[in-house]
């Protein structure tokens, strides 16, 4: 019977204060959804990361005909010169750091250059000697990387010693500087969404002041007047929830798996899937900010 | 049942007391007039009871309980012992006179059976059978204050306090309130109404309670509105209730030095 009570309660709230209701909704739908798309692009880089880190490699380019560095003043690498950093990275010193190593010649590169860049015509005009012969090291832990620089950039027949990770890192630090963003405005959003939730609870206590003047009368206890008015608050921030959860569902599904992740096929991508684990958090999250915002604000408004 | 030990209460600490140092027993199945002009300590009292504000000096003791001790989340269950009607009746107007009463019953928890069985019964106590589906602003007045009276009692509490019951009505329909209330005080609830209407007490002729500036400056079983006994001076006022405890004399002596 109280339970019929309070949902009673709670449709006639709803009812009447329908566009203050719909205002929570649409405004914490798009905070919470600012929320999920700052959480789906860390998941997004964590992915990334562990997908990228695992291939890619420091290089150690050598010299050719197109080398402009000090240490190639002498022409391009000689032979010897290739046995010696080979026996270098064969060396007790270097070895524990690496884990294995490969010699990417002049015509190997040029063969990796024409896959990347495929459908450019670039490619027409490039030839093998003017990219240069490199070794590749997969190194143990990718953050000695300092090491390998120190013991072959000054070694005779290297041009330079590239951390390719640090090409990655400019791309992540670009995807944490737009989840930063995106915080920031969910920041700004949860904000608006708590100061709007306690305001249409307040509007709500007000018109509804007779009732509960007469409850607090008659003995009704402060659950029960005050119940009607946080699940009130609680079912229009779950509805936000719900609304954001789809959208960045329909985003990972539409946008990501089935567009970004089909043309970029070597990289990988959050699954639709993914953005359904953020779902219950961004729910969770809907229901405490009105829950606490509409308790704060009848602790107020509403005196039982 | 109500019960005000010294009792103090203080609103702005500049001005005077609103209640000062009030001592006074109303016993079970008791009818009391409160009596007074406006500001002189009626509403304060009946808020007192209900635990609405705290009493700044003194204790006040609701069915042998001191309310000071009463925890806030006890303080429903008191209430439930405690019916309450306003001048201004209070009723929901879009709820029928049916729902209306249901209402206080439903906050509560009470089933809907136990509820389409007690309603009609506290109705027809009141004089509205065959009313139960009018809307409030279908009734008149004095039907709508018995609306507000079989709400107060529905869930039979010990106590009713009416704050003004018959200020909104004519002479002719107050009779008729004061006679459902009269009726309700029968069936051995404590009836406390505060109240201006001299026509009113006169007719009853129960215990009035004279509130002046906050303090009690006459107390006697079946009165009238004004006291039959003559006031001599200002001085000698505070003492010619007969049933004025004799701490309560006291204290108001001290309080007037």
């Amino acid at each position: 019977m109280r339970l019929a009570f309070v949902l009673g309660e709670i449709g006639s709230g709803l009812r009447r204060n329908l566009s203050m209701v719909v205002s929570v909704i649409l405004v914490t739908f798009v905070s919470l959804t600012f929320v999920g798309a700052a959480g789906l692009l860390q998941m997004q880089i964590t992915q990334m990361k562990g997908y990228w880190y695992d291939k890619v490699q420091v290089a150690v380019f050598l010299c050719s005909d197109n080398s402009s560095s000090p240490n190639c003043a002498a022409g391009p690498v000689t032979d010897e010169q290739k046995k010696n950093i080979e026996s270098l990275l064969s060396s007790p010193a270097i070895k524990q750091y690496v884990n294995s190593s490969n010699y990417e010649s002049q015509a190997d590169a040029l063969k990796h250059f024409k896959e990347q860049f495929a459908n450019s015509p670039i490619v027409d005009s490039v030839s093998a000697d003017q990219l240069p012969s490199s070794f590749r090291i997969n190194m143990v832990n990718p953050e000695k990387y300092q090491i390998i620089n120190e013991s072959f950039s000054s070694v005779p027949g290297v041009d330079s010693v590239v951390d390719q990770r640090q090409l990655l890192e400019k791309l992540f630090s670009v995807m944490n500087g737009a989840s930063v963003v995106a915080v920031g405005i969910a920041a700004l959003m949860v904000v608006c969404a708590v100061l709007l939730i306690a305001t249409t609870i307040r509007l709500s206590a007000f018109s509804r002041r007779r009732e509960t003047g007469i409850m607090r009368l008659v003995g009704a206890s402060k659950a029960v007047i005050q119940l009607p008015f946080v699940l009130e608050g609680v079912i229009a921030a779950v509805i936000g929830a719900v609304l954001a959860s789809t959208t960045l569902w329909l985003v990972a599904k539409f946008f990501v798996e089935d567009n970004l992740a089909q043309q970029y096929r070597d990289t990988a991508f959050i699954s639709a899937n993914q953005a359904l684990l953020v779902a219950p958090v961004l729910i969770l999250l809907g229901i405490l900010l009105a829950g606490v915002s509409s308790l704060l604000t009848l602790r107020k408004y509403l005196k039982v | 049942m109500i019960r005000f030990d010294n009792v103090t209460k203080i609103y702005d600490s500049k001005g005077r007391p609103a209640l000062d140092s009030i001592s006074l027993e109303i016993d079970r199945g008791e009818f009391a007039f409160l009596v007074g002009a406006s500001g002189s300590g009626k509403s304060t009292f009946l808020r007192l009871v209900l635990k609405e504000d705290r009493a700044t000096r003194g204790a006040v003791y609701v069915a042998g309980q001191n309310v000071a001790n009463i925890s806030s989340w006890r303080v429903p269950k008191m209430r439930r012992g405690i019916g309450v009607v306003f001048q201004d009746f209070r009723l929901l107007p879009q709820k029928t006179v049916f729902a209306n009463v249901a209402f206080a019953m439903q906050v509560i928890g009470k089933s809907r059976g136990i509820i389409r069985e007690t309603v009609p019964e506290v109705l027809k106590t009141v004089g509205l059978e065959g009313k139960e589906n009018r809307m409030p602003h279908e009734l008149s007045g004095g039907e709508q204050q018995r609306v507000a009276i079989a709400r107060a009692v529905v869930n039979r509490p010990g106590i009713l306090l009416a704050d003004e019951p018959t200020g909104n009505l004519d002479p002719t329909t107050s009779l008729g309130i004061m006679k459902v209330l009269d009726k309700i005080n029968q069936n051995g609830t404590t009836v406390v109404m505060a109240t201006h209407d001299d026509d009113i007490v006169n007719s009853m002729r129960k215990r009035v309670i004279e509130l002046r500036n906050g303090v009690i400056v006459r107390d006697e079983a079946k009165a009238l509105y004004t006291s039959m006994i003559p006031v001599v001076s200002s001085a000698q006022k505070h003492d010619d209730g007969p049933r004025v405890s004799e701490v309560g004399s006291a204290n108001e002596a001290e309080g007037n030095k």
